[in-house]
């Protein structure tokens, strides 16, 4: 099944090979290649805009995940019952904003892979509302970027690290 | 004022039907019937004379204008060109360009008529991206659900036109031997929703032998339909590294509705000399 990578917005030049190349891995870390997952880049104004609708938040963010199985446990695989629920959903990537937090020393398209990852690890049930949930995500995202890092080389660390 | 012929489809095809349609009806039956004396005068003029009191004038044929040019000069034609000077006048007041905006990227902009052409060169590399503004506007339309309260109809003002043409990017290596070509278009959704589709996206490639003006049915064409993500990604970061972008995308969009609404102001000018014809 398919990676479907969006750029609706032109702050911040997008390439989406290297995304691609590194979500594909941790699709496949996951377990997940054989679902459909969409992943759209969006500037600060798109993205304030849908957190201000779905969290009531109006601020800009770095990652939004809308799951296509809502009620997923963390953990849990998804369990689809026809060929149209192999879609995990879509992770909106605030690229602006992530543009804007990425530090000199870092590697803007690492900071990418380690948004996603956290937006795909939030499709998959994970949660950070209290710091046992967060506990087993960031166990989840550690566990998968480790494994990244051996393909690739990069030391990439979870989003949730240093939330609780 | 708003300007009413941007507001609807362009009709000028109708328009012109719908005038042509008032056309003089044949002569009246009794004009037919012989005159009871001889008359020396030609029947056409006494078949005038005889039923004129009776005629409306609505069957009356327009009669050419006196000012001598030996053009048709008609009341509608009066009424055309009264139109067209206030329509051309109020599009030349909601004009945003004067001049047609400049593209960022050093693009070199050529104007042949609706046909525009933007050119670069990128080490080595020429890289045209070409567009016609013929039937480049979309068609809007209202919204389903969401009908704006009386209120707010009447302060919005009318949505703005903007010309989104498909645009063909042509890509020729320093050896020039062959043109990679993509057809490139923006998204259209019959509902105007265009929320979570990319800016642009590349419809159909293929090569086409350099500097052969005719397309080639005979080259393969590669249509994106169906295509793998992967390889669509990296056509658009092909194109992307040749500054074909977001941005570029956005731009190109401000350019062609500034020529679209420069051609039609002209065409709208043309018009009323023509039908003005003096």
């Amino acid at each position: 099944m398919s990676l479907v990578i969006k750029n609706l917005q032109r702050v911040v030049p997008i390439r989406r090979v290297p995304l691609r190349r590194k979500m594909d891995i941790v699709r496949g870390i996951l377990g997940v290649k054989n679902f459909d997952l969409g992943i759209i880049c969006v500037d600060n104004k798109s993205i304030q805009h849908i957190n201000r609708i779905y969290r009531k938040k109006n601020v800009p963010t770095d990652v939004l995940s809308f799951p296509f199985h809502e009620n997923l446990k963390a953990g849990d695989f998804p369990r689809p019952a026809s060929s149209d629920d192999y879609n995990l959903g879509d992770v909106f990537l605030g690229v602006e904003y992530i543009f804007q937090q990425c530090k000199e020393n870092e590697d803007y398209y690492d900071i990418l892979t380690v948004t996603a990852t956290h937006g795909l690890c939030h499709l998959l049930g994970f949660t950070h509302n209290s710091e046992a949930e967060w506990q087993k995500m960031y166990n989840q995202e550690k566990l998968v970027l480790e494994e990244l890092n051996r393909y690739t080389g990069a030391r990439l660390q979870p989003l949730s690290r240093g939330l609780y | 004022m708003l300007s009413l012929l941007r507001c609807v489809p362009r009709a000028l095809g109708a328009a012109a039907t719908g005038f042509r349609a008032a056309a003089p009806a044949s002569p009246l039956p009794q004009l037919l019937q012989p005159a009871l004396r001889p008359c020396l005068r030609p029947f056409g003029l006494l078949s005038v004379r005889a039923g004129s009191a009776r005629r409306s004038d609505l069957l009356k044929p327009p009669a050419p204008c006196s000012c001598g040019c030996g053009a048709l000069h008609t009341e509608g034609d009066k009424a055309f060109v009264e139109f067209l000077t206030d329509e051309i006048k109020e599009e030349k007041k909601i004009q945003k360009h004067k001049s047609l905006p400049k593209m960022s990227g050093n693009w070199e902009l050529e104007v042949n008529g609706t046909e525009a052409k933007l050119s670069r060169k990128v080490a080595g590399e020429k890289i045209t991206v070409t567009f016609n503004i013929n039937n480049s506007i979309p068609p809007t339309f209202g919204g389903g659900e969401e009908e704006p309260s009386q209120d707010q109809k009447t302060e919005e003002q009318e949505p703005e036109l903007t010309s989104t043409p498909n645009f063909v990017v042509e890509v020729t290596k320093s050896d020039g031997k062959k043109t990679l070509v993509l057809d490139c278009h923006y998204p259209e959704d019959e509902f105007g929703n265009e929320e979570d589709s990319d800016i642009f996206s590349i419809k159909e490639v293929s090569f086409q032998a350099t500097g052969d003006s005719e397309w080639r049915d005979t080259n393969y064409t590669l249509n994106t339909d169906s295509l793998d993500w992967a390889l669509y990604d990296h056509l658009m970061d092909f194109l992307e590294d040749r500054g074909v972008d977001n941005n570029f995308a956005d731009e190109l969009v401000e350019l062609s509705t500034a020529l679209e609404h420069q051609e039609y102001i002209t065409f709208l000018e043309d018009l009323k000399g023509f039908v003005k014809s003096q």
